[in-house]
C-alpha cells in the first residue's frame, strides 16, 4: 500500500537522524551529577522548563491578563476624563451602553458581520483546501498567492477595497458596467445596511481565509490515502467521498477556523473605519468601542463594551467547539 | 489601563522612539534641561525639512526626533498615554477642537509663563483658539481657514463670467456646471462620518450668517429657520440632487478634494488654505494646475466669513523636556520658519500640506516671497475675515458632539433619516452633554 510505503521511509528517516543512544554511565554522568549545594542535577533541572517559559509567562502576563484583570474591574467604574473623579458605579455602564442606540445597532451589525464573516471564510477556506489536497504543477505558486492577503494590514486592504468599490471609477462598477448588469455606477457601501457589512464582511474574508484554508488543508493532508481508495473502491462519488470521508474528518480542523472566524468577525474593526468611517450604518461593536472610548473619552463605558464583547468571543468560541469539534484519531 | 489603551501605548512607543516611563520617572528625568537632549515631537503635519531640523540641532543642541502622524490616529494615542499616565512626547498637536478638553482635563501644560500673551495677540490673529480661561494651552503652528476653491475654467466654459458672491449664486452656478456638462458632479463635499463634515457644516452655517453653539454653548440650529438648520438641508440637498459625487458618502476631507485635483469637482466650498498650493498646483497629482482659485466665501447676502481650523502645538503634562520642547515650539514658529513651511523658500523647505503661517509677519514674507499662488488673498482672509468657529472656544465635550453632527448629517445624506431627525438627535446629543 502507497500510505505504508510512505510511513516506513518515514520511519527510516526518522530512525538515522535520531542520535545514537548514550551509555549509561555516560548518560548517569550528564543528569545525574551532583549539584554545588549536594542537590541532585534532576532535582536542580526541574526547574528548567519553569525558566524556560517564564519569559512568555511575564509576557503574555503584562500584556494579556493584567489589561484584561484591570478592564474588568474598571468596567464598573466611572471613568470619564471629561467628569472626574473616578467612581464605582456597579453595572451603570452597562446600562448607559445597552440604552445607546448605536452601541445596540452595532451589536446588530456584528451579528451580520459574523454571519456573513463565519460563512464566507469558512466555506471559501474548505473550498481552497479542497482545490489544494491533491498536488499539481504550481501549487506551490497558488498557495504563495492565496495566502498574499493574510499578509496585508486590515487598513492596507481597506484601502485597496475602497478603490475596488469606489462609485466614480472602482474596479467593480466597471466589470458590472461592462457586463451589461448595471445601468449606471452604484455607490455600494454607506446606504443600505446589510449590504454595506456584506461587502465589508467580503474584505475580511478576503483576508483570514487563507489561515483557514491552511488549516484545513494541513488537516486534509493528515487523511490517509486508503480511505480515499475504499470510497473509490466502494463506488463513492467525489461529492459522497468529501461528505462522508473528508468532512468527517476535518472537523476538529473546521472547528478551528470557524472559531478564527468568529473571533475576528467579531473583532472586525480596520475594515470598518477604513471603508465606513463612524457612519453608524455598518458600525461594529469594535468600532463603537473606539469612538466612546478614545473620541467621547468615557473611557468606563469604552471598558463595559469591550468586556461585553470579550465575554460574547469566548461564550460563542465555546459554542462552536461543543458543537463542531470532534476528537479524530487514525489507528 | 484598558485592553485597547494597552494595545495602544505598544505602538505609542514605539512611534516615540521611547518606551512608557511613569509619571514619577518622567518628572525625575530633568525635565528642565535644554541642551544636548532629545526631543520626541509628535504632529499631524511631515516633518520640516532635514535641513532646517539639522539647523535646529546645531544652534540648541536638541536633538529632534520627529513623528509624523495622522491626525485622527495622534488623537488617540494623546488620550490613550494620558489616561495611562504615560510619557507620549515632548511636544505633540493641540487641534482647536482640542483646546476645551485639554483645560478640563489638564493633559498639556499651560504655556503662560513661556510666551507672552498680551503681544501674541497683535501677532497671532488666531491664538484665541488656544485660550481657555486665559491658559494658553497651544500655540498656533498655522493659520487653517475654512476658504472656497473654484475651477475658474470649469466656471468659464459654463458661461459663468462672474464669480458667485451669494451662496444662491453659488448654488445656481454649480446647477449650470452640472446642467451644461461641465462637470456632472460639481460640488466637493466630504461625507463620510468623520471630523471633515462637522466642519464643512460649521463654514456653510456662518455663511447662513449664523454659528451652530452660542456662547454658553446652547444649540443655534434647532429651529428650521436658523442658519445651521439651512446648512444642513443645503449639503443634504446637494448630495441628492446629485451635485456632488455618490462616492463621497464613504471619503474623508482628505480623499474628498482630490476630486476637484483631478477635476471630477469644480469646487469646494469648505476647502482648507493652501490646498492649491499643495495640492490643486502641483502637476504630479493634479489635472487641474493653473485653473483652480480662492474666491470670498459666498454668504447668504455677500462675503461670509472663514472660520479658523487652526492647528497648535503644545506640550504634554508628562513632558520628559519641557524647556527644550519650548524652544522647538518657539523655532517652529519662528516667522521664517513659517514662511519657508508653507512655500516662501521654493518646494525643498515645504511641509506637505502647511496651509498659512500662523503669525502676521510670516504671512508677510509669505506674501513678500511672490511664489505661492493666492498668498496674498489668503492672508488678507487670515487677518480680517478669519472668526472662530466657536466664540467661546471649542467645548470640552466636543469630541463627542462632533461625533453626533458628522454620524447624523452622514446619515441624511445617505438617507437613513430626515434632515429634521438629524438636526434633533443633534441637539439631544448637546443637551445630554451639557449635563
Amino acid at each position: 500500500m502507497r500510505g505504508r510505503a510512505a510511513g516506513e521511509t518515514e520511519d527510516l528517516h526518522h530512525a538515522a537522524a535520531r542520535p545514537l543512544p548514550l551509555e549509561p554511565q555516560a548518560r548517569r554522568r550528564r543528569w545525574e551529577r551532583p549539584g554545588p549545594r549536594g542537590q541532585s542535577a534532576t532535582r536542580r533541572d526541574g526547574y528548567l522548563p519553569y525558566a524556560m517559559i517564564a519569559p512568555l509567562v511575564v509576557f503574555i502576563g503584562a500584556l494579556a491578563i493584567y489589561p484584561t484583570v484591570l478592564t474588568v474591574v474598571e468596567a464598573f467604574f466611572h471613568i470619564d476624563p471629561l467628569s472626574p473623579p473616578d467612581h464605582f458605579v456597579g453595572f451603570g455602564n452597562f446600562s448607559a451602553v445597552f440604552s445607546n442606540p448605536q452601541v445596540r445597532q452595532s451589536f446588530a451589525n456584528t451579528g451580520w458581520y459574523v454571519l456573513f464573516g463565519v460563512a464566507l471564510t469558512v466555506c471559501l477556506g474548505t473550498g481552497i483546501g479542497l482545490l489544494l489536497q491533491r498536488p499539481f504543477r504550481g501549487r506551490g505558486v497558488i498557495l504563495a498567492i492565496v495566502v498574499l492577503p493574510w499578509a496585508l494590514p486590515g487598513v492596507v486592504e481597506g484601502v485597496i477595497w475602497s478603490w475596488i468599490y469606489n462609485p466614480t471609477f472602482g474596479v467593480v462598477n466597471s466589470v458590472l458596467k461592462s457586463l451589461h448588469l448595471i445601468g449606471q455606477y452604484q455607490l455600494f457601501i454607506g446606504t443600505r445596511q446589510v449590504e454595506s457589512i456584506l461587502l465589508i464582511a467580503l474584505v475580511q474574508a478576503w483576508q483570514i481565509t487563507p489561515l483557514a484554508a491552511l488549516i484545513v488543508l494541513a488537516a486534509l493532508q493528515s487523511i490517509p490515502d486508503e480511505l480515499y481508495e475504499s470510497a473509490s473502491v466502494d463506488g463513492a462519488s467525489w461529492h459522497r467521498t468529501v461528505r462522508s470521508v473528508t468532512i468527517p474528518l476535518i472537523r476538529p480542523a473546521l472547528a478551528i477556523a470557524t472559531v478564527e472566524a468568529l473571533v475576528m468577525s467579531l473583532n472586525i474593526f480596520d475594515q470598518v473605519y477604513v471603508l465606513n468611517a463612524n457612519a453608524t450604518t455598518a458600525s461594529s461593536i469594535m468600532s463603537t468601542t473606539y469612538f466612546i472610548t478614545f473620541q467621547n473619552l468615557n473611557f468606563g463605558q469604552g471598558y463595559a463594551l469591550s468586556l461585553l464583547a470579550t465575554v460574547a468571543t469566548v461564550l460563542l468560541s465555546v459554542g462552536v467547539v461543543k458543537v463542531l469539534y470532534r476528537k479524530v484519531e487514525y489507528r | 489601563m484598558g485592553i485597547a489603551a494597552g494595545a495602544l501605548l505598544g505602538a505609542i512607543s514605539l512611534a516615540a522612539g521611547g518606551g512608557p516611563v511613569s509619571a514619577s520617572a518622567s518628572a525625575a528625568a530633568g525635565r528642565h534641561d535644554k541642551a544636548n537632549v532629545t526631543i520626541n515631537v509628535a504632529i499631524a503635519y511631515p516633518a520640516p525639512p532635514k535641513s532646517m531640523l539639522e539647523a535646529f540641532t546645531a544652534k540648541t543642541g536638541i536633538k529632534v526626533n520627529y513623528s509624523y502622524i495622522q491626525w485622527d490616529n495622534l488623537q488617540t494615542k494623546i488620550a490613550a498615554a494620558a489616561e495611562a499616565h504615560t510619557y507620549f512626547a515632548d511636544v505633540a498637536d493641540v487641534d482647536w477642537s482640542k483646546v476645551g478638553e485639554y483645560y478640563s482635563t489638564k493633559w498639556f501644560l499651560p504655556l503662560n509663563k513661556y510666551f507672552d500673551l498680551p503681544s501674541l495677540r497683535a501677532q497671532y490673529p488666531q491664538i484665541d483658539s488656544f485660550i481657555r480661561n486665559g491658559q494658553l494651552l497651544g500655540m498656533p503652528s498655522d493659520a487653517s481657514l475654512l476658504v472656497t476653491t473654484v475651477n475658474t475654467k470649469d466656471f468659464a466654459a459654463a458661461g459663468i463670467k462672474k464669480m458667485p458672491t451669494t451662496l444662491a449664486e453659488y448654488t445656481a452656478d454649480l446647477k449650470a456646471l452640472k446642467q451644461k456638462g461641465v462637470v456632472s458632479t460639481p460640488l466637493d463635499i466630504p461625507l463620510a462620518a468623520a471630523e471633515g463634515l462637522s466642519t464643512y457644516w460649521y463654514e456653510v452655517t456662518a455663511a447662513y450668517g449664523g454659528q451652530v453653539l452660542s456662547s454658553t454653548y446652547e444649540p443655534q440650529f434647532t429651529s428650521p429657520g436658523s442658519a445651521g438648520y439651512k446648512a444642513m438641508q443645503w449639503i443634504v440637498s446637494a448630495y441628492k440632487t446629485g451635485l456632488v459625487p455618490k462616492g463621497n458618502l464613504t471619503l474623508e476631507d482628505y480623499q474628498g478634494f482630490s476630486g476637484e485635483a483631478q477635476n471630477r469637482t469644480a469646487s469646494v466650498f469648505s476647502d482648507y488654505s493652501g490646498d492649491i498650493g499643495t495640492i490643486y498646483d502641483v502637476p504630479s497629482s493634479s489635472k487641474v494646475v493653473g485653473d483652480v482659485a480662492y474666491i470670498p466665501t459666498p454668504g447668504l447676502r455677500g462675503t461670509a466669513p472663514n472660520l479658523a481650523n487652526p492647528d497648535g502645538i503644545g506640550i504634554p503634562a508628562l513632558a520628559r523636556h519641557v524647556q527644550a520642547a519650548v524652544t522647538f515650539i518657539k523655532w517652529y514658529d519662528e516667522p521664517a520658519n513659517q514662511a519657508a513651511f508653507a512655500g516662501a523658500n521654493g518646494p525643498s523647505k515645504v511641509i506637505s500640506g502647511f496651509p498659512l503661517p500662523a503669525n502676521v509677519a510670516g504671512l508677510e514674507a509669505l506674501v513678500k516671497s511672490n511664489k505661492v499662488p493666492g498668498a496674498a488673498e489668503l492672508a488678507q482672509l487670515a487677518e480680517h475675515h478669519s472668526r472662530a468657529i466657536f466664540p467661546a472656544g471649542a467645548p470640552p465635550w466636543y469630541p463627542a458632539f462632533s461625533n453626533a453632527v458628522y454620524t447624523n448629517i452622514h446619515s441624511a445624506a445617505a438617507g437613513q433619516e430626515s434632515v429634521a431627525s438629524a438636526i434633533k438627535a443633534i441637539a439631544a446629543q448637546v443637551a445630554s452633554l451639557r449635563g
